[in-house]
């Protein structure tokens, strides 16, 4: 419990308005996406560095645990107060600061939402690539925090690689800025992208700076249905060993497809066994040449059916089934769990067998998806929550999927994070000398430990 | 008793989050309390006796629009609102109403009282309205800008049965809704005047009540539950081809809630059931005709707004649009975030003006964007809020069969073709 005098230095610092700390507020800042939950004793909602800097300071001096957070879309606990503590939140710190179109940047507090910021720069067209599939709710913080991906990663990466600088709030209550606006930058360490992905441990997000990309001029979307999985799965090494990338490369396994046609009629064939839907994207000849290519590589690889839209529209009806896929999967079971192991892309096939397999050993429903491109699987495994006969077996077809993942050189996870759900993993990933440098820089960031106290690191003493 | 079933959604939110950034309220109030996602949680954790419903509670589940952005968007299908309005009701006992609110739906679930309330509103005007705010405004609106209670309520004005003045093609029911009935009454002569025209007989029963949707919304069930009896007798009564609405509200209240709300209180659906089949919006039965040769040019630039209980409630969103582009000379545009909510939400621009106006601005700005100089919306509560915020003198708020009724008489009045 906070001591009502430390509770009133940190209301002098945002006002009583941006502390909350009744119960129900206490209870919705309680949970993320994920199934776990720690209640916080208050919540913060800073709107400037200096706050969040008066905020750090009055927690050092009195050992509050503070734990940051933006919209708790996190699907693994990263930005719950495991350890109890105020949770400073960023929603309401969400300006963005500058669209620089001569220098192609943006500069943007941590509450803007990545969406939001992705329609705002298009405006000028300009294009911010990364986007992950909560992109509607999630929060440029939370993204550089936990260095989310998405769809687009097979050609355009993640958000590092949009990462130019931050200015930052270290737990001691200094500020401090990394890198530079422009593209080029040496000097020195390259702390802006050890703080992306630190998922919240070594400093507070108070400033972010993007590059920006010109928005590609034409896009066109392809949809492949195919029979058998595997010719699927070649297509996609046709694919990217013919040079073209594809700005987005995601298949579909049989029992999404079900899902889908039960609930959302969209005309796909029940005995198919995986669809393909890629984008192609750039200046407007060479995608209608890049479009011919992957409906070439499609047929010739055996898919009985492919699609290619003739305009945005058509591009929007194609993508229906992707978006809605989630959704119409999600609603099979009361809860659905999103795994991201993600192995070499010559390995994606075996990869969704291995979890298909996993699924029916353990008596599990799971319906794969892929960012196929980048060999990011994303198997849904459905379940209830209140039955733990069945949550044991949840856990065990996850165990299995991880190693398998491991075993081909692939990782724990491509783009959700460790965070509490996974931490257990890491030794099977990281050596001990790994975690040790690990622990050596939380140190050196955080000596007292109030920073998101109960992380990955701590978590798993191995 | 909240239904099993519905209970049950509450395991079916996995706390993704989507819902959240759809929600206008939470996107002006930017703390998780006020959001779908939020209150779903809350609920979950009553249900489970973890959160006794505190009064913190209770004004959290009142600080939404019940918009239903939320349930639209939801991966899992969760059917956020009826949760949060059964949720309303659960506490009614426990929490009562505002003495406003009472009075207000005291009138409505009478039959007596209200024509006599609103022939005093007439006459007092803004002097009555003082009993509800000293401050000039109800809620986010000036009491300059609420509009002038009809002279004689609508249904007064017709004989219970309009005959066409030609060709018979159709019979409809018209419930009337009390917003045209005491407030736009150019809506419902709109209306009829559309329909006769086309050559439909129009039977407006003389007892039908207020849908109650205002009441059953804020929690007060049992006190709706005369309205809504009243109007299942009335509207299943006779053979007409449908039961036409000019107001979103109220058909969402007898094309959705009144089967909701029954269902939920262990009664009998039938006649809900067989009402709902029959209601159609305005613009879903005038889809129905040829109407583009009946139409004279109508000058100007019109935008639609898309009302919640119509977009949403009653997934009608290309029916109004098709009438107004038939319409010749009259521009139309699109706004962005037509559907989105104006930020009334009945009550709730009353109880929460601060949010209310921060939602109606991006509304506002939004028009001013289009330069259109009509909007064009279905429902009287967008109508209030909009027209009851637009700063611009030059712009007029419609409803869509208004501008049609506008061009009909431009054909026959104008030079023939």
């Amino acid at each position: 419990m906070l001591e009502p005098d430390i509770l009133q230095k940190f209301i002098s610092v945002v006002g009583p308005e941006r502390c909350k700390a009744t119960k129900e507020d206490l209870l919705t800042y309680a949970y993320d996406a994920c199934i776990h939950e720690f209640l916080p004793d208050a919540i913060l909602f800073p709107k400037s560095g200096t706050e969040v800097s008066e905020i750090m300071k009055i927690a050092q001096t009195h050992s509050v645990f503070v734990t940051p957070r933006g919209a708790g879309s996190g699907l693994g606990g990263e930005a719950l107060a495991k350890q109890g503590g105020v949770v400073m939140c960023f929603t309401m710190m969400n300006r963005i600061l500058e669209i620089n179109k001569a220098n192609r940047y943006a500069v943007v507090e941590p509450g803007v939402v990545i969406a939001e910021f992705q329609k705002e720069v298009e405006k000028h067209n300009l294009f911010y690539p990364p986007d992950p599939g909560s992109a509607a709710v999630a929060t440029m913080g939370g993204a550089v925090a936990m260095n989310a991906g998405g769809m687009r990663g097979v050609k355009y990466g993640v958000t590092r690689d949009y990462l130019l600088g931050l200015e930052i709030v270290l737990p001691s209550g200094e500020i401090m800025t990394t890198g530079a606006v422009t593209t080029k930058d040496v000097t020195g360490y390259d702390l802006t992208r050890l703080i992306c992905g630190s998922e919240g441990t070594l400093a507070v997000l108070t400033k972010i700076i993007v590059r920006l990309l010109p928005k590609p001029r034409a896009k066109r979307t392809l949809q492949a249905v195919y029979d058998v999985i595997d010719d699927a799965g070649t297509t996609v090494s046709k694919i990217i060993e013919a040079g073209i990338v594809p700005a987005t490369l995601e298949l579909m396994d049989k029992t999404i497809i079900k899902a889908l046609e039960d609930f959302a009629h969209l005309g796909l064939p029940l005995d198919a066994e995986a669809v393909l839907l890629m984008d192609v994207d750039g200046d407007p000849d060479l995608v209608e040449k890049q479009a011919a290519a992957v409906a070439g590589f499609c047929r010739e690889q055996g898919a009985r059916e492919v699609r290619v839209s003739a305009s945005e529209k058509e591009n929007e009806q194609l993508w229906v089934a992707r978006r809605s896929a989630f959704g119409a999967v999600a609603r099979m079971r009361p809860n659905c769990l999103i795994e991201d192991a993600t192995v070499p892309v010559s390995y994606l096939t075996s990869a969704i067998k291995k979890v298909i397999e996993a699924g029916k050993r353990n008596n599990i429903p799971i319906g794969v998806l892929a960012h196929a491109g980048d060999g990011n699987l994303h198997p849904l495994i459905l379940f209830d929550l209140r039955d733990s006969d069945e949550m044991a077996r949840v856990e065990k077809a996850m165990d299995e999927i991880v190693d398998y993942a491991l075993s081909v050189g692939g990782t724990l996870s491509g783009e959700h994070g460790i965070g509490i759900t996974k931490s257990k993993y890491l030794p099977k990933q990281l050596s001990q000398t790994s975690l040790n440098v690990m622990r050596g820089i939380k140190k050196l960031f955080d000596p007292q430990g109030i920073l998101n106290p109960g992380s990955f690191l701590e978590d798993h003493k191995s | 008793m909240i239904s099993e079933q519905l209970r049950e959604e509450v395991h079916k939110c996995i706390k993704c989050g989507l819902c959240m950034n759809a929600c206008p309220v939470y996107k002006q109030l930017y703390f998780e309390g006020v959001s779908p996602r939020g209150k779903v949680q809350l609920i979950k954790k009553v249900f489970d006796a973890t959160l006794d419903p505190s009064e913190n509670f209770h004004n959290l589940l009142f600080t939404c629009l019940l918009c239903e952005t939320c349930s639209v968007n939801c991966p899992s299908g969760l059917k956020i609102d009826r949760l949060l309005k059964a949720m309303r009701a659960e506490l009614e006992d426990k929490f009562g109403l505002p003495w406003q609110k009472r009075m207000v739906f005291h009138l409505l679930s009478g039959s007596r009282l209200l024509p006599f309330a609103m022939f005093w509103g007439r006459t007092l005007g803004t002097t009555l309205l003082s009993l509800f705010a000293k401050t000039g405004k109800l809620g986010t609106i000036p009491y300059a800008k609420i509009p002038r209670i009809n002279p004689v309520p609508l249904i007064k004005q017709y004989p219970e049965t309009i005959s066409p003045d030609k060709e018979k093609v159709g019979r409809v029911i018209y419930f009337v809704g009390c917003a045209t009935n005491y407030l736009f009454e150019n809506v419902g002569k709109s209306v009829i005047s559309v329909l006769t025209r086309l050559g439909v007989e129009v039977v407006i029963p003389k007892k039908q009540m207020c849908c109650g949707l205002p009441i059953f919304l804020s929690g007060a069930r049992k006190m709706a539950l005369n309205n809504i009896r009243t109007n299942l007798r009335i509207l299943n009564e006779g053979n007409v081809d449908a039961v036409l609405v000019d107001c979103a509200t109220c058909g969402s209240a007898l094309k959705k809630e009144y089967i909701h709300i029954l269902e939920e209180m262990g009664e009998n659906t039938e006649a809900a059931k067989a009402l709902a089949s029959k209601v159609l919006d305005v613009s879903e039965y005038l889809s129905r005709f040829d109407i583009r040769k009946l139409l004279g040019p109508v000058q100007g630039r019109v935008t639609y707004h898309d009302p919640c209980h119509l977009v949403r409630s009653q997934a009608v969103k290309e029916e109004p649009r098709d009438l107004l582009k038939m319409i010749p000379e009259l521009e139309f545009v699109e706004m962005f975030g037509a559907d989105t909510c104006c930020g009334g939400g009945g009550s709730f621009q009353w109880e929460h003006p601060d949010v209310a106006s921060g939602i109606t601005n991006k509304k506002i700005e939004a028009i001013g964007d289009t330069h259109a100089d009509l909007v064009a919306s279905g429902c009287p509560g967008c109508r209030l809020q909009i027209s009851g915020n637009l700063e611009s003198e030059l712009i007029r708020v419609v409803h869509p069969v208004e501008l049609l009724a506008k061009s009909m008489e431009e054909r026959t009045s104008g030079s023939p073709r």
